[in-house]
């Protein structure tokens, strides 16, 4: 932390127009309210758990490594991520958790049941995701079908192709490389997160930094105005959803890579955690927007919720409760804040 | 004098620092055609909105319908009850419902006993309402089947629906944009038959030809002040109105001609073929302004969006850098050419209102000054100081978003956002639409420099003001004529040469246009 002027909500708030302004505060510590509110009831969250779950349960490093080295939740930062890359510009991708589960499908088939190569299986799985993305915007992009009505049919086909090529059977597939790609220790966390945190970074840069991501931006808000600015609109929505589709087959991989087997049936479970994640991620960091770093922050979130509340002692329908609760309410709450930052 | 069927008198609305509407009164007399009209953002609209109570208006205001007070802010119910009933632009029909459920939608006839809606009374309801504005339309075709007059006539019924015959006031809010021109003789008989028994229309409206064929008298607004309170429409002319509208030239933006004789071409404009009209040929110097003007609705409206390479057409541009086939051409190759568009809907086409301005006006430039894996801040944000300083744009600062922003100050960010990528042909589409007074000279003067500058400038508007106030020459386009070039200082010229000429049909041609006013 830098030692700028910490001004109250208040301050921010009382913005009038002025011509010049004395002396800019760096972005990030603009409106301050609106963007870290988050940050806040997740660390008020954090210190409740800390004290109410007994016997210092929550105290321990097990409880720090399943909320940020979890299987489901690595799978989810590459799932939501998928699902950023396609609603930046402004498009709706609901066959994220199908598409992955057909490349896990794909990946546990081949290497499991038809021993290829594990790297082989891999590379299979991406593009089976980059196909599923490439069909999906071809209905959207090319022919102009409504892009929820496209990827809500896309998505029950993929899932439907992979009970058939799984007989709906669990497939498992052990390869200990593979394994260690997801699983292997680094300080104390699965190399998995750190591909997560990345993966969250890269995107947050190429959003911010690079002529491609600013256009996606623009294509998000106006595509007219970005047509008309020479932007190339088409190619960028057709390459969203082959990117989209891409990382959702990432999101399979960890899952064969880290359990060693894939059971088909579990996929769709992951589609609303995933979208939850993105849209809670809309109340952090830049708030109203879909934002890489927004939606990490978000999933861990909703993971400490999770956990601390199972902690107490609620069964596993608490997850499914915290999941949407928590997305109308923060995304509620961020709204208020920032409307209320705005001055009216 | 008879108790005014409406009478709104001191209707003020500010927002901010903005006054919209000031001290406006509107009475409409029983029994008569009342136009109200101005151009986009003289607070004709937030007259109407607050009529039907969308706008709270400012303290102060008075309102009254048949002499009977209405409260402030309107609650619509009450005017309802009072006989007030709006028709909007868009109709608000149904396309796949009956033309009877689009006319008894908010008040279908019910059956005593189940309650259900009683079709045989809600189909004698409008064959009897369609028939009071002598319309023989069946009831049971479905509304998207109907011509357009016959649309606007369902839609007027559904506002006349509850009417005691001889009473209320139906306000048409530019619903009659929707008709044809050839239309206009039909419309006209469908509005004297609702204003014969006693019944009011006023109708908000743009088009002076329009106005002064179906109005008795007329109500102008010129930023936000009424110019002319219940004029008679007997002694006007369209230029008169336009006059009223447009004002005189109080902050005249005086700009001395920049073209040097021995000038280059800018821009050589070749056969580029807009929809009725022959194919264009024409020449912009460098650091001239030329104007482009005609009849609203004609069709050189597409000039811009053609040469920006928005719209495929036949024809092609040379500018000093490049040559484009217009049949061809995409926007990047339009904009590599140096050919800048600033469009007319800055909303929906020019500006993405949720991005900040530094963002918006970084846009174009982003691929040129931008390496592909990094944009840096440094010149986005020196591009943003300038452009805000240099027209003077009022913001929070380069971080604010657009939305935030009054429609001069984003139409100025419009501006700078394609000033930026330096164009050797910057065409401009009504550059100062809806904007005030102020920002109208900051906008106009930087035309003129960037004139100076080298460019050369294509204004493409239907103000008249603007128009001899920043060109050097004029090019008033009709359909299936030779464009018709002017010289002049005066608006008038410019008025004359776009409304006395005969008018012929509208960019479709049609042979059926008998009656036509001229």
């Amino acid at each position: 932390m830098s030692d700028t002027e910490q001004l109250p909500a208040t301050a921010v708030a009382a913005a009038p127009e002025q011509l010049t302004e004395p002396r800019r505060r760096p972005a990030w510590l603009q409106n301050p309210a609106a963007k870290y509110s988050l940050l806040v009831v997740w660390a008020a969250m954090a210190a409740y758990f800390w004290f109410a779950v007994p016997g210092g349960l929550f105290h321990t490093t097990g409880t720090f490594r399943s909320i940020f080295g979890s299987m489901q939740a690595m799978v989810l930062v590459f799932l939501a991520m998928s699902a950023v890359i396609t609603l930046v510009v402004g498009e709706f991708d609901l066959s994220i958790a199908s598409v992955m589960g057909i490349s896990a499908t794909t990946a546990a088939v081949l290497g499991g049941l038809h021993d290829v190569n594990p790297v082989l299986a891999c590379l299979a799985a991406i593009g089976v995701g980059a196909l599923a993305g490439a069909a999906n915007a071809f209905f959207v992009v090319v022919m102009g079908v409504s892009s929820f009505v496209v990827t809500l049919g896309m998505g029950t086909v993929w899932m439907g192709v992979a009970e058939m090529v799984s007989h709906n059977n669990y497939v498992s597939m052990s390869s200990p490389g593979l394994k260690s790609f997801a699983t292997t220790s680094v300080l104390g966390m699965p190399v998995a997160f750190y591909y997560g945190v990345g993966l969250a970074l890269v995107l947050a840069y190429l959003l911010a930094w690079t002529p491609l991501g600013r256009s996606m931006i623009f294509i998000g808000a106006n595509p007219e105005v970005a047509r008309l600015a020479g932007v190339r609109v088409a190619p960028i929505r057709f390459g969203a959803y082959v990117a989209g589709g891409v990382l959702a087959a990432f999101a399979g991989i960890l899952i064969v890579a880290s359990v060693g087997s894939f059971d088909n049936s579990t996929s769709s479970s992951y589609l609303l955690p995933a979208l939850a994640a993105v849209f809670l991620g809309t109340a952090v960091i830049q708030p109203g927007m879909f934002n890489p770093l927004g939606t990490l922050v978000a999933i861990y979130f909703l993971q400490t919720g999770i956990l601390g509340l199972q902690l107490l002692g609620y069964d596993t329908w608490i997850q499914n409760v915290f999941y949407g609760l928590g997305l109308v309410v923060a995304v509620t709450l961020a709204k208020v804040v920032r409307d209320r930052a705005k001055g009216a | 004098m008879p108790t005014p069927r409406l009478e709104a008198r001191h209707a003020s609305k500010t927002y901010g620092a903005a006054r919209v509407l000031d001290d406006a009164t509107l009475v409409v007399q029983p029994g008569e055609i009342h136009a109200l009209i101005g151009q986009n953002g003289c607070g004709k609209s937030t007259l109407v909105k607050i009529l039907t109570g969308y706008h709270a208006p400012d303290a102060g205001m008075e309102l009254a319908v048949d002499g009977k007070a209405l409260s402030l802010p309107v609650q619509w119910r009450a005017a309802q009850a009072a006989g007030v009933s709006v028709v909007h632009q868009d109709l608000g029909l149904v396309d796949h419902l009956s033309v009877s459920e689009n006319i008894g939608i908010g008040g279908f006839k019910r059956t005593h006993v189940s309650r259900r809606i009683d079709w045989r009374a809600q189909d004698r309801v409008a064959r009897e309402t369609l028939g009071r504005l002598g319309l023989d339309i069946d009831p049971h075709a479905p509304a998207g089947d109907l011509p357009a007059s016959h649309r606007a006539g369902v839609a007027i019924a559904r506002a006349l629906r509850d009417a005691v015959p001889g009473e209320g006031l139906v306000i048409l809010d530019e619903a009659t944009r929707a008709l044809p021109r050839e239309e206009l003789a039909r419309s006209h008989e469908v509005l004297r038959r609702i204003v014969a028994p006693g019944t009011s229309v006023l109708m908000v409206s743009h088009n002076l030809e329009e106005v002064l064929a179906l109005a008795d008298r007329v109500t102008v607004l010129r930023d936000g002040r009424v110019v002319g309170q219940g004029l008679d429409t007997a002694g006007l002319t369209e230029a008169d109105l336009a006059r009223l509208m447009l004002g005189s030239t109080v902050d005249a933006v005086v700009r001395s001609p920049a073209v040097r004789p021995e000038a280059s071409a800018a821009a050589e404009v070749v056969g580029v073929r807009i929809d009725g009209h022959d194919p264009l040929d024409l020449t912009v110097a460098e650091g001239e302004v030329v104007g482009i003007t005609g009849l609203p609705g004609t069709g050189f409206e597409q000039l811009p969006y053609l040469l920006g390479g928005a719209r495929r057409g036949a024809g092609s541009v040379v500018t000093s850098r490049a040559r484009v086939d217009l049949a061809r051409a995409t926007v990047p190759q339009c904009l590599d050419a140096g050919i800048a568009l600033v469009p007319e809907r800055r909303i929906t086409d020019g500006l993405a209102v949720e991005l900040s301005v530094r963002d918006n006006l970084a846009l174009p430039t982003m691929r040129r000054r931008g390496r592909p894996w990094l944009v840096r801040r440094g010149w986005q944000d020196r591009l943003a100081a300038r452009a805000i300083t240099g027209l003077g744009i009022r913001s929070r600062g380069p971080g604010a978003l657009v939305r935030e922003l009054s429609g001069g100050n984003q139409q100025k960010v419009l501006f700078a956002k394609w000033l930026s990528v330096e164009p050797s042909l910057l065409v401009l589409h009504e550059p100062t639409q809806a904007v005030d007074v102020g920002a109208r000279a900051d906008l106009l003067r930087t035309v003129g420099e960037t004139a100076a500058a080298g460019a050369g400038v294509l204004l493409v508007s239907t103000e008249p003001t603007d128009l001899v106030e920043t060109c050097d020459r004029i090019l008033v386009l009709h359909p299936g004529r030779p464009p018709r070039e002017l010289r002049t200082s005066d608006p008038d010229d410019v008025l004359e040469a776009i409304y006395g000429v005969p008018t012929t049909a509208p960019s479709t041609v049609d042979t059926e246009t008998g009656a036509l006013h001229v």
